[in-house]
Order: structure tokens, then C-alpha cells, then sequence
């Protein structure tokens, strides 16, 4: 009796331990793909569920392919992709941050990406060697309450004088800071970019996203922030731009504080699903997406920023190479030398 | 020496065994990481982290200790009016998890983040605890003590300081060491109201950085703070005279300040649970015309069969064990029970943390699914599972058992047709109650969640990150008013029928 129960007792346990096996689906481990994984994909996202879900599922609705998606920060995704290796249950990854493609392409982990899609995008907006391309464009700016900030900096480099302490907002654990800090490491080398961060860790009021900055600044709670353009356009279309308090400033021509960044794609498997993806949001109907409902500079020929944006060569950008920020290990522990995160 | 079944010795090897697993891994990845991990902690940062984190636990600790006793010793020894009211009050915000209490002020005053903030809260959500087994204490305590003091002539303060507290601090240190632990494993409060502290710099280590030893690092500081404080709290263990004689209550009169007194204790209740209540309520009809209902649906969903399946899994380990424990104890059983403990007593993002090196590189297969985040559930709330079961398996009569069996049933049938359903009201209880906690739980669910998992918490946390206070509003209150009440409510008919069992 208390034998079969005992029994009873074991199998229930291992049942629980195997069931695990059961509750994933099986990936492989190679570069190219069977027909029966090509009706499903992961793609884990650095960037926010409400920018992304609404695109990613029309591509269902067009193309039938289910999609799962893993929303998380863009740091932390690299650092997961590059902790689970080949193993990685993500077939596509979706970044903020220039750096943090680079990071997963340095790492061998990225398939190229068919020439004919590739050659879609500016190079200038993609990686090397066909490994990751820029699916959307955003610029770095200065978004400020003109009724507290009366005299707006030249340079980025300002705001870490004593006279911003407590004024300035930043969101030191977003990958668009991080692209930026990267960016500054290339143009100002590095001493000046530690001093730069410490100066910030005493003047700066941390969030955790570009989107809270924006809302602080509207409502008064500081007196300025570093953002990307779009958060500014979208909430302008949502109220009307003439409600706005706040107010969007470029620095002087030029200056890092202005850098032009993308959100860029990069594929683990190269699999027809995967490429449907790519194929899908590189098409006009995504980048008509990307610049109606998010406010961001399409990256395909052929297609106009909103009403209100500069175009894009029109913007007083670093010249910068996108290939090139692709250090983000060192700055992200440069932002944690600091104290920042 | 009665043995037990063998079933009840497996499962409950077993769940030590498997608890310490992902702890010894952790161990194994920081010292395959020795160097990063040695430059990590050197850093001027950690001393940073250490003050701060230090400054939180000594000055919640001790605000919570304070507030807590006093609200017993008002509510308990004095002539207050409405001592009953009073009593609920401080109990209720144990119903309101922490960062939710953090997310209400902070969406009344978006200003309020730093040092102070996170101390109000945290002494706010953990003054219940000391209050609760303050109250217990100076319930059980002869009063008689402090008559015969009076009556020498000593004063109201003085007959506290020196009669009643000695009697009392036992148990109130026990509970203090509690709040330590509680402040010390925090972070949902803290990273909210962005305070740095050992569990916040923990969580931005892990999202921030590619190399992970310095993830592991900090997780084996909070690790040894966490030891440290438990090795403090078995030494004070026990050792507090208990009284079964009935015991008349003695209220000493306030006169004049009995006003005063409940005017303060009400201001504490308005601060401590009316403002984040209102603050709840506004901001959720607020957000009643934007609201997506579908992902408010979805995140209940998501809540509840998490809740469920680690609910059941939970009991099966959780009843073999107090089984054993209750009926059957033995040097085994105390040493399951012990590991078990010291396991959960570690800060959730540590066991997530230590869950998540383990998944990803031990049992890929096991990693990112249900499994295993309901296995770390497993960890931290087993021993709430134990203890929630203890009590009513040991009111069930052995003599009964006795019978059972020499009337020809086997142990194991015993269990199944005899204990169990006698016992069912208190194991239902007990399940409940573990479903409950599981509901409320954050940092854990946010670093294990499988991919398109979503919980209450999770999107509490999500909508917080953007300041969006309006969409968060509805999954703080329903956290709330699905998990936080009735847990309370369970949580305090388990501690009456806890004292009767003591009592005899």
C-alpha cells in the first residue's frame, strides 16, 4: 500500500520536472530553419509593448505568422541573448540602441540579413556586414519648460556645470542614454565623457524612461530632460502641440546632445519567418507606421518625416557612424562607475 | 519513534534539496566571476549601497518598532475608545503590498521618492508586524505585574519601560528582526521611490550589465547581510513567559491624554492607510475611461493561474512537510524545516537572480517557462505554506490516528482518510492563503515571467516606469482588493487559531 503511494509520490514529482520539457517549444540550434518553425517567431524587444505591438501585429494579420514577443530593456536583452548563446530562444531582436546590435553581432550570434532587404536602408543606418539594419530614426533633444529654462546650453556638455543641479532629467538605464554616452566616448574620448557622467550623478534627476521624462517636464516636476524627438510629437498630436508647456531645443550644430540614432533589427535565425519580418518592416506600410503613429524618420527612400520634424539631413547631427557605437559593455560600465545605475 | 511514510521523506528531501540548488549555483557562478566580482564590490558605490541600505533598515526598524508597540500597548493596556477600530487599522496595511503603498503616494505627491519616502512606507508596511505580535505578546502577559508596580508608586512610563517591555521584548525583537529582514530583501518600495539600496543596485546590475558577476556580487552581499541577520534572530529565539490562566485585562486610564491618544492613532491610520486608499481610488476613476480591459483581464488571468498552479505545487510540498514535522518529528524533519527557511528568509531578487543563472545555463529547457518560476515560488513561500498547515494538522487528535491504524489502515491511508479531511477547513485556509501571496508577489515574477506572462505586478511596474498613474491605478487596487484583504483576513484567523492551539 504505502509502496504504491510512494510510487505515486516520485512519479508525481518527476511528471512536474518533465512537464517543464514539455511546456517549451523546441528550438534548434542551427542557422537554417525546417518548414514546420516558419509559421511562429520570438523576437524579444527593447523597444516599449504600446510603440510596437500595434505593427508587429499587423505583420500577423498580413502574413499569418504568430509572433511572440519578450518586451524588456535593451541592455537587458543583449546581456540575455548573449548569456543564452546559441540556445537563445529568440530568432529576432529588437534594439533601441546601435551598441547593443553591434554587441550581438560581435558575438556571432546574428545571421546576415538577405542583401536585397539590406540594400532597402542608408547603409549609414545599418551595421557591417549585413547584420543588423535600421528599421526607424530618432534624434536626441533637449526637452525643456521655456517658463524655468530661460537661456537654453550650447552644448550637452553644459548640463553637467553646477548651475543644472536638480534641473536636468535622465534615464540612465534607457539604451537610447546609452547610445548616446557611446556616442560621446567616441567624439570627446573617454576622460571627458567620466567626468561628463559625474557631473550628471550630482545635477540629475534619474527616471526610468524617455516617457516619464517628458511627463516630469510637462508637469513641472523638473526643469528639463534629454529625450528623443518622437515622445515630444506623439503627445503633441494626442493634446495638440499649441498645449504643450514643454518645448523641444537642439543644441549647437554639431554636438553629440543631437546624435541621430535608429532602432535597428537584427536576425538569430535565418528562417522564411524572419525574413517576412525584416521584408515587412522595411516596407512602405511599416515605415508609414513608423512615421504616422510614432513620429520617427522613416530609414526607406521615398517617404517624408511629419509636419514639424526637420528632415532628417537638415539636423545639426554629429557625424557619427553607427557601426562605430558599438562598445556598449565599456559604456554601460562607465554609466556604473558613475553611480548612475 | 514513529517513522513516516516514505512518500512524505521524499518530498520533503527532496524540496530542501532542490531549494539549496540554485543558491550553490550562484555561489559556483561568483567564483568562476572571483575578479569582476572583487572589482564590483571595491568600488566606492558598495560603501555608498551599504549607508544607505544601512540608514533604511536601523531607522525603519526602529520607527516600526515603536509605532508598533505603542499602537499594542494603546490598544491593549489603555482606555482608549474604539480600542477594536484601532486594532483593525493597524493590522490593515499589511493588505496593501509595499509598492503599491509607494505607487499611491507617489501618484498623490509625484515629488515624493528618496530617503524619507522610503522610509515612511516601509515603516508604514512593516509597523503591522511588530504591532501584531506586540499585541499578542501583552495579551498573553500577566498584568498583574504591572498593578503591583503601580501600586509601589511607580509612573505610567516608568512602569512600561521596566515591567511591561521585558516581558514583551522577546517577542517584539522577534518581530523586529522580521522588519529587518523585510527592509533588507525590499525592492519594489525602494526602486519606485528611487532609493538606492542593495536590491535596487542588484536589479539595475542585472539589467545593466553584460558580464553578470557583478549582478552575483551584490546578490552575495544581500546573501551574507541576510545570514547575519538570521544567525542574530536564532539566538533570540523563544524565552517568553507565557501565562495559560485566563488574564483579566487591566486598561490604564489616560485621562486627559485619551484624546490625544486617539487622535494620534488616527492620524496614523488616515496617513498609513486612508491617503493611499484615496489616492487608489482617484486615480482608478481617473483612468476608468482610458482603460484597456482586455490587458487588465489578461494580467488578472495571468495573476491567477501563475497563482493556482504554484498554489497546488506548493501545498503537495507544503503538507508532506508539516505532516512530517507535526506528526513524525525527527532530526531529518528539523533539518528540512530549517534549510527551508534560510532559503526563504533570502531577498526574492536574490532567489530570481540565482534562478536565473541556473535556467539559463544548467536546464535550458526548464528556463523562461512556467516551471521554473513557479519552482522559485516554491522557494520563498513554502515555509508560509508550512506554517499556515502546521497548525491545523496538530489540531487533529493523535489518538484518532491510533485508531485508524490499529483498526488496520496504513499510515499513509491514515493520512488520506483520517487527518486530511479533518484538517480540511485549515489546509483550504492554508492554500488560500499561500494562492494569495503568490497574487501579490513582484520582483521574482518580474526577472522569471515566461515571455507574453503578464501579472497585476508586473503591469503595475510597467506603467510606473512611464509615470502613467492612471493606467496603474486599476492593477494597485485590484492587488489590493483581490490578494491584500483577504490575505490579511485569513492571515489573522490563522494567528487566533494558532494561539489556541498554544493555549491548549
Amino acid at each position: 500500500m504505502s509502496r504504491s503511494l510512494s510510487s505515486f509520490a516520485l512519479a508525481t514529482v518527476f511528471a512536474l520536472s518533465l512537464s517543464g520539457c514539455a511546456a517549451t517549444t523546441p528550438e534548434s540550434n542551427t542557422g537554417s530553419e525546417t518548414v514546420d518553425e516558419a509559421q511562429s517567431l520570438v523576437l524579444y524587444s527593447g523597444r516599449a509593448e504600446d510603440l510596437v505591438q500595434p505593427i508587429i501585429d499587423q505583420f500577423t494579420a498580413e502574413t499569418g505568422i504568430e509572433v511572440e514577443v519578450r518586451y524588456a530593456g535593451t541592455a537587458e536583452l543583449a546581456a540575455q541573448i548573449l548569456e543564452e548563446g546559441e540556445s537563445s530562444p529568440a530568432d529576432a531582436y529588437l534594439a533601441q540602441d546601435a551598441g547593443a546590435l553591434g554587441a550581438i553581432a560581435n558575438a556571432g550570434l546574428f545571421q546576415q540579413i538577405p542583401a536585397d532587404l539590406f540594400d532597402l536602408v542608408n547603409p549609414s543606418f545599418s551595421g557591417a556586414d549585413n547584420l543588423w539594419v535600421g528599421l526607424s530614426g530618432r534624434v536626441r533633444v533637449l526637452n525643456y519648460n521655456p517658463e524655468k529654462v530661460t537661456e537654453l546650453p550650447k552644448s550637452v556638455l553644459e548640463l553637467a556645470e553646477p548651475k543644472w543641479q536638480g534641473r536636468i532629467a535622465i534615464a540612465p538605464a534607457n539604451a537610447s542614454f546609452q547610445s548616446f554616452v557611446t556616442a560621446m566616448r567616441i567624439t570627446e574620448g573617454e576622460e571627458v565623457t567620466r567626468t561628463w557622467l559625474e557631473g550628471i550623478k550630482r545635477n540629475g534627476v534619474v527616471f526610468e524612461k524617455n516617457s516619464a521624462i517628458l511627463e516630469a517636464v510637462e508637469t513641472g516636476q523638473v526643469d528639463a530632460g534629454l529625450i528623443n524627438h518622437y515622445y515630444w510629437f506623439a503627445r503633441g498630436a494626442e493634446v495638440g502641440a499649441e498645449n504643450m508647456t514643454s518645448k523641444l531645443a537642439a543644441f549647437e550644430p554639431r554636438d553629440v546632445g543631437n546624435l541621430i540614432n535608429v532602432a535597428g533589427l537584427g536576425i538569430l535565425k535565418d528562417t522564411g519567418a524572419t525574413r517576412a519580418l525584416v521584408e515587412f518592416l522595411l516596407s512602405e506600410t511599416a515605415q508609414r507606421y513608423f512615421v504616422e503613429q510614432t513620429f520617427e524618420y522613416p530609414v526607406i527612400t521615398g517617404l517624408e518625416a511629419v509636419e514639424g520634424l526637420s528632415p532628417m539631413g537638415d539636423l545639426p547631427a554629429p557625424d557619427i557612424d553607427l557601426s562605430d557605437l558599438d562598445t556598449l559593455e565599456q559604456t554601460l560600465e562607465l554609466i556604473r562607475a558613475a553611480g548612475l545605475i | 519513534m514513529r517513522k513516516p511514510p516514505v512518500s512524505l521523506t521524499l518530498l520533503g528531501v527532496f524540496a530542501a534539496l532542490a531549494t539549496l540548488t540554485p543558491l550553490v549555483y550562484l555561489l559556483i557562478r561568483l567564483g568562476s566571476g572571483y575578479e569582476k566580482a572583487v572589482e564590483e564590490l571595491a568600488r566606492p558605490r558598495t560603501l555608498e549601497l551599504l549607508a544607505n541600505t544601512g540608514a533604511l533598515v536601523i531607522t525603519v526598524t526602529a520607527s516600526a518598532t515603536v509605532l508598533g508597540f505603542a499602537q499594542a500597548w494603546f490598544v491593549t493596556r489603555s482606555n482608549i475608545r474604539f480600542a477594536t477600530v484601532f486594532a483593525v487599522l493597524a493590522a490593515l496595511p499589511l493588505a496593501i503590498p509595499s509598492y503599491v503603498l509607494a505607487f499611491s503616494f507617489q501618484a498623490l505627491f509625484p515629488a515624493f521618492s528618496g530617503f524619507f519616502a522610503s522610509w515612511l512606507v516601509l515603516t508604514i508596511a512593516t509597523s503591522p508586524y511588530v504591532f501584531l505580535a506586540a499585541s499578542a505578546a501583552l495579551a498573553q502577559v500577566d498584568p498583574a505585574n504591572e498593578e503591583v508596580a503601580r501600586s509601589l508608586g511607580l509612573s505610567a512610563g516608568q512602569v512600561i519601560s521596566k515591567v511591561t517591555w521585558p516581558q514583551v521584548r522577546p517577542s517584539v525583537t522577534a518581530a523586529a528582526l522580521l522588519v529587518v529582514l523585510y527592509t533588507l530583501g525590499e525592492f519594489g518600495a525602494v526602486a519606485l521611490l528611487r532609493f538606492d539600496t542593495f536590491t535596487r543596485a542588484l536589479y539595475n546590475a542585472y539589467r545593466s550589465s553584460f558580464d553578470r558577476s557583478a549582478a552575483a556580487a551584490i546578490a552575495l552581499v544581500l546573501v551574507v547581510l541576510t545570514l547575519l541577520v538570521l544567525w542574530l534572530e536564532s539566538r533570540y529565539r523563544g524565552g517568553f513567559t507565557q501565562t495559560k490562566s485566563a488574564v483579566r485585562v487591566i486598561r490604564v486610564d489616560l485621562g486627559r491624554s485619551k484624546t490625544l491618544a486617539e487622535i494620534l492613532l488616527s492620524v496614523v491610520a488616515v496617513v498609513a492607510v486612508g491617503l493611499p486608499m484615496l489616492s487608489l481610488v482617484v486615480w482608478a476613476f481617473r483612468g476608468s475611461s482610458t482603460a484597456d480591459f482586455d490587458r487588465i483581464l489578461d494580467a488578472l488571468a495571468g495573476s491567477f493561474s501563475l497563482a493556482l498552479i504554484a498554489g497546488v505545487v506548493i501545498l503537495i510540498f507544503g503538507l508532506a512537510i508539516a505532516l512530517w514535522v507535526t506528526r513524525y518529528q525527527s532530526r531529518l524533519s528539523r533539518i528540512v524545516e530549517r534549510s527551508v527557511w534560510v532559503t526563504h528568509a533570502l531577498p526574492a531578487l536574490v532567489v530570481g537572480l540565482a534562478l536565473v543563472f541556473f535556467g539559463s545555463n544548467i536546464t535550458p529547457w526548464w528556463y523562461q517557462t512556467l516551471w521554473l518560476l513557479v519552482f522559485g515560488y516554491l522557494i520563498l513561500f513554502l515555509p508560509n505554506a508550512i506554517a499556515a498547515l502546521s497548525t491545523p494538522l496538530a489540531q487533529v487528535p493523535k489518538s484518532l490516528e491510533d485508531v485508524s491504524q490499529s483498526l488496520g489502515l496504513t499510515r499513509t491511508k491514515t493520512i488520506f482518510k483520517v487527518v486530511l479531511p479533518m484538517a480540511a477547513p485549515g489546509v483550504l485556509a492554508g492554500f488560500a492563503l499561500v494562492v494569495l501571496t503568490v497574487l501579490k508577489e513582484l520582483p521574482l515574477t518580474l526577472l522569471l515571467r515566461p515571455t507574453e506572462t503578464n501579472t497585476l505586478a508586473t503591469r503595475l511596474w510597467g506603467a510606473t516606469e512611464e509615470l502613467a498613474y492612471a493606467e496603474a491605478a486599476p492593477y494597485a487596487l485590484l492587488l489590493v482588493l483581490l490578494a491584500g484583504i483577504p490575505a490579511l483576513a485569513l492571515n489573522l484567523i490563522a494567528r487566533r487559531s494558532l494561539r489556541e492551539v498554544q493555549n491548549g
